[in-house]
């Protein structure tokens, strides 16, 4: 990160993405709530973007802004009460243990494990044109199981949703 | 025939000044396309800055001239801002002026566009009264729009009915970003530029249900769900015949995959036409045009997610919807008509021209398609997107993943290659499409349509039965 | 685990761009299926019947004009054989084939609008709709020749009709006799092989014979489904017996076979126009009646073959110059009546196109 359009860029894009997520806990209305996490995934992709992950920004706009947010809205939509005042909910209390539990666990792998850094200038080095295919000859070589598994569990899902929504043959 | 009968005529203008007009044009055409021939020839205007071919040479010049102002700072501006920030700042805002004119000039001659061609496909003549020809109708549309009372239907959720209009809007300006207008004018020239345009072109979804949703309205409940399901189910078409063009352009630059097409000199279109089909079907499926317009059907749920958007809200779904079209036949011409190619030509004609000529044609087929087809019912466009398409989009990018591996351990001639891959595309499309349909259980012969029986003989219930059994 | 659903209400209110009219329709759906489907009539009630009895049976004769807007002639022609069936009124026999040339050209207008709309309503944004209307646009400007109106004609009198076509109707009418033809095969090409249009309509609110005999529908909806029963040649009126004509008869009753069968109708309608127009006899173009006319008391029906169906009149006389009462038996109304039986357990697009393809028109069920 040498430049000042990148320091400014991250700066920004962590203040969108890190207010989006607060304002997600702290307003009362579940839609708006999804409203506001499709703005945390949008700031996350941007993120993405300024670490030159141009694949993997991309892709979390459309897998995560573009459809697992209509997965929300369908979850909320078909909750009952969903529009009702979450602010007295009983599980608050828990919530917030839950919440302190996985900031630590975030937070101590994020300063012990040795991350590697790659500079704008070393890629430049190694004529890093993009990541597609560095991430396409790993997913169908070193990791082709887990991504064989990966989409075997997605068909079960999908073969699960269609059986819970099956209405009785009459 | 008697006048009655006769249609209202309207006045032409007079026909000497047209005719002296028209040949003046031409004169000047053919001057002007000498001129130009004699220019590209002699060479004195490849990489210069006023090569207007390509307005992307110039602003490469623009930006030169200003990295060599920007050497000149002071070195503690330099170090705090870079070796660049002029010229970035500078190309980057003249082309989004470039975009945002581009596509507001576009937004608006739009309406008119659309009203008027399918109003000539209905036989009628479309806006004609303000202004000549009808030019100022959207401008008058627009500030129709404009001057309308703000309506909020009681129990709608203000926040949630306000932003669908402006979460539409902003990924129809952002999928221009891609678009290669000529070899080096790509404003967002993005090494994963396939990709970005199927992220992007997914955001709508949920604008669109959001929109039906907040509405707090039955129909428009109806219609932003029929409209979730069929977008989501298009996008997996849409993205797999993409595929199959990345296959074989070897990249998902957008530039790049154009370049390709110009190299070979064989579009993708001829190559794998299968694709092409499947876009552009897809695509109206994404647009929510006939023939798959069944989200704002208008006769069945009136207007669909937008029916409590009234003024200017609606004025920007419908000129986003108009946009969109656009934007989707200007991703047809770069991905399988070339694009700015045009097999030689481009060295005579300014690319972008090329470009704008091939996405006009392409939207003109838009047009033609919603003022001629019906439209199909839900189940049966959903039944199309997951029992047919995929499966042969499925078989169609496995096929094309072997000709390039055998294109690339075989070194034949190209035309030899490329030959062979669209005779064997062509045909694989043909069978497996009929196959499959037959497969489905499709059967043209017996559903051929049949004609009413002509009788003079009056009867009642038994006389049916007797013409029934005698059928 | 299973999920339940409710059913809700939706309705397709008075205001909408499909029903062809004022009329309402309350929709109980779960998901995309139709539960069930309650019809609401009467925003266009105008008691009609009512007000018929304060005036004489000459002045009744707009009124028939407003009830089916789209078949005024048919109208007109109805209520003036009943009245004359009333009161023993001799028609002559150019009034005769003048009533058959103007009958039949309204019924070409009315199935023009009527295949026009239903396309309109699967989905095809008025293309066809406006190819069809150019032929209406026609007959409407020789309507408007003959007697001062397009729409609402009130053309036909007791005893014969009101006006002689002026000498310029002649040359136009054989004109647009000999186009039309060209026209139907236009429609025929462009229309009949559509795979979508098949796709929609095909297999779409079928009703079989019997469930439409028993219903007591008539028209175009009962030819479809497969019984061959016309009053024009059942119980034939004005000179219908002088003419060579078939009735088209359908198979399975669904709306692909409406459709066909009143294109079908419109290439027998140009068969007939042109025979009468070939022996068009001349002499009076109506008898004198008084002014004020008073029948003997008594009752009388006549039934015409309207674009919809079979359009009946009821009079009763009480020696009056007024009708004691008036009745209109509307084929739209009928008709209406098998839709729920069309389109419980389809979903909402498909009850749309079968609603489409009765061709009702509101006026005429709510009088």
């Amino acid at each position: 990160m040498t430049s000042i359009g990148i320091t400014i860029a991250f700066y920004a894009l962590s203040g969108l993405s890190i207010g989006a997520a607060v304002a997600v806990f702290l307003t009362r209305n579940l839609l708006h709530a999804v409203i506001f996490v499709i703005l945390a995934f949008i700031g996350m992709a941007g993120l993405f973007v300024t670490l030159s992950a141009d694949f993997l920004a991309v892709s979390q706009v459309m897998i995560y802004a573009g459809a697992i947010s209509v997965l929300l809205v369908f979850a909320v939509m078909l909750t009952p009460y969903a529009s009702r005042d979450n602010g007295n909910s009983l599980f608050a209390p828990v919530g917030v243990l839950v919440g302190l539990g996985f900031a630590a666990l975030i937070g101590f792998v994020a300063t012990q494990v040795a991350w590697p850094v790659f500079s704008g200038s070393d890629l430049e080095a190694q004529n890093f044109t993009g990541t597609v295919r560095t991430i396409g000859g790993a997913l169908l070589g070193g990791y082709a199981l887990p991504f064989e598994l990966a989409s075997v569990l997605l068909l079960a899902a999908l073969v699960g949703a269609i059986a819970l929504v099956r209405e009785d043959e009459r | 025939m008697s006048a009655a009968l006769d249609p209202i005529r309207t006045r032409r203008p007079q026909g000497d000044l047209a005719l002296v007009v028209s040949l003046f044009a031409v004169i000047l055409l053919i001057g002007g396309a000498a001129g130009v021939g004699y220019l590209v020839l002699s060479g004195s205007l490849d990489g210069r800055w006023y090569d207007f071919r390509d307005l992307g040479v110039g602003m490469a010049h623009l930006a030169e001239w200003l990295d060599e102002q920007n050497a000149s700072q002071p070195a503690a501006t330099r170090a705090l801002l870079g070796d660049h920030w002029m010229s970035y700042l500078t190309t980057a805002v003249i082309g989004g002026i470039g975009i945002l004119s581009f596509v507001g000039g576009v937004l608006l001659i739009l309406i008119w566009v659309e009203r008027r061609l399918i109003a000539r496909i209905q036989v009628r003549r479309g806006p004609n009264r303000l202004g000549p020809y009808g030019l100022l109708q959207p401008l008058a549309d627009a500030i129709k729009l404009i001057q309308k009372e703000v309506l909020i239907p009681e129990g709608a959720d203000r926040f949630l009915f306000f932003l669908p209009p402006i979460l539409v809007f902003i990924p129809g300006l952002l999928v221009w970003g891609p678009v290669p207008w000529a070899p080096n004018m790509a404003y967002l020239d993005l090494n994963v530029g396939v990709l970005y345009l199927i992220a992007i072109s997914s955001l709508a979804t949920v604008a669109i249900f959001i929109a039906g949703w907040s509405s707090n309205n039955h129909y428009a409940l109806l219609g932003a769900m029929r409209t979730v399901a069929m977008m989501i189910s298009y996008e997996i078409p849409l993205g797999m015949a993409l595929i199959s063009v990345v296959l074989l352009a070897g990249s998902m630059q957008l530039s790049e995959i154009v370049r390709w097409q110009a190299q070979h000199y064989a579009w993708m279109a001829f190559l794998i036409p299968f694709s092409l089909f499947t876009f552009f079907f897809s695509s109206t499926a994404e647009l929510n045009r006939t023939p798959n317009d069944i989200a704002e059907a208008e006769s069945e749920i009136v207007a669909g997610f937008h029916t409590e958007y009234s003024g200017m809200k609606f004025g920007l779904f419908y000129a986003v919807e108009l946009g969109n079209a656009v934007a989707v036949a200007a991703f047809v011409t770069a991905f399988f008509l070339g694009g700015w190619s045009l097999f030689g030509l481009e060295a005579f004609i300014p690319g972008y021209i090329i470009f704008a000529t091939k996405v006009a044609a392409g939207y003109f087929v838009l047009v033609w398609l919603r003022g001629t087809l019906p439209r199909f019912r839900l189940d049966q466009l959903m039944a199309f997107a997951w029992k047919y398409l995929i499966p042969i989009t499925i078989a169609h990018t496995t096929l094309v993943a072997a000709e390039v591996t055998a294109m690339g351990a075989l070194a034949l001639p190209g035309i030899v290659e490329l030959g062979t891959v669209a005779l064997v595309n062509i045909a694989f499309t043909v069978w497996v499409m009929r196959r499959w349909a037959r497969f489905l259980g499709y059967r043209p012969e017996t559903e051929r349509v049949m004609q009413p029986k002509l009788t003079t003989q009056v009867g009642g219930l038994h006389a049916a039965e007797r013409m029934r059994g005698a059928s | 685990m299973t999920t339940a659903s409710e059913p809700y209400v939706l309705n397709i209110g008075p205001q909408h761009p499909s029903t062809h009219g004022v009329f309402r329709l309350r929709v109980v759906m779960d998901g995309e299926r139709i539960q069930d489907i309650d019809m609401v009539v009467g925003y266009l009630h105008r008691s009609m019947e009512k007000l018929a009895e304060e005036r004489t049976f000459t002045q009744n004769i707009p009124f028939t004009d407003r009830t089916d807007y789209l078949a005024a002639m048919s109208n007109n022609l109805g209520y003036c054989l009943a009245v004359e069936r009333l009161a023993g009124v001799e028609v002559p026999e150019r009034a005769s084939f003048l009533r058959v040339i103007f009958a039949e050209l309204q019924r070409l207008a009315s199935h023009s609008m009527a295949n026009g709309t239903f396309i309109n309503d699967a989905g095809a944004w008025q293309t066809p709709l406006m190819y069809m209307f150019r032929e209406r646009e026609k007959i409407l400007d020789l309507f408007e020749m003959t007697c001062g109106a397009r729409l609402t004609t009130n053309y036909m009198r007791i005893g014969g009709v009101s006006f002689d076509p002026p000498p310029e109707f002649y040359p136009a009418v054989e004109a647009l006799v000999a186009e039309l033809p060209d026209r139907i095969a236009e429609y025929t090409e462009l229309l009949v092989d559509n795979e979508i249009l098949i796709a929609r309509a095909r297999g779409v609110g079928i009703i079989s014979a019997a469930d439409a005999i028993n219903g007591s529908i008539t028209g175009p909806m009962l030819r479809a489904s497969g019984v061959p029963w016309d009053l024009r040649k059942a119980d034939p009126y004005c000179a219908y017996d002088k003419f060579d004509f078939e009735i088209p008869v359908g198979h399975n009753g669904d709306c692909y076979d409406r459709f066909m069968v009143r294109l079908e109708e419109m290439r027998q309608s140009v068969r007939i126009i042109r025979q009468a127009l070939d022996g068009l006899p001349s002499g009076p173009h109506k008898t004198e009646i008084p002014l004020a006319l008073r029948p003997a008391p008594g009752e009388a029906y006549a039934r015409v073959e309207g674009p919809r169906g079979e359009l009946g009149f009821y009079v009763v006389s009480d020696g009056g110059p007024a009708p004691a009462r008036f009745h209109i038996r509307a084929p739209s109304l009928i008709n209406l009546s098998l839709l729920r039986q069309m389109a419980v357990g389809t979903s909402l697009p498909d009850a749309i196109v079968a609603l489409g393809s009765t061709d009702i028109v509101v006026g005429e069920i709510d009088r």
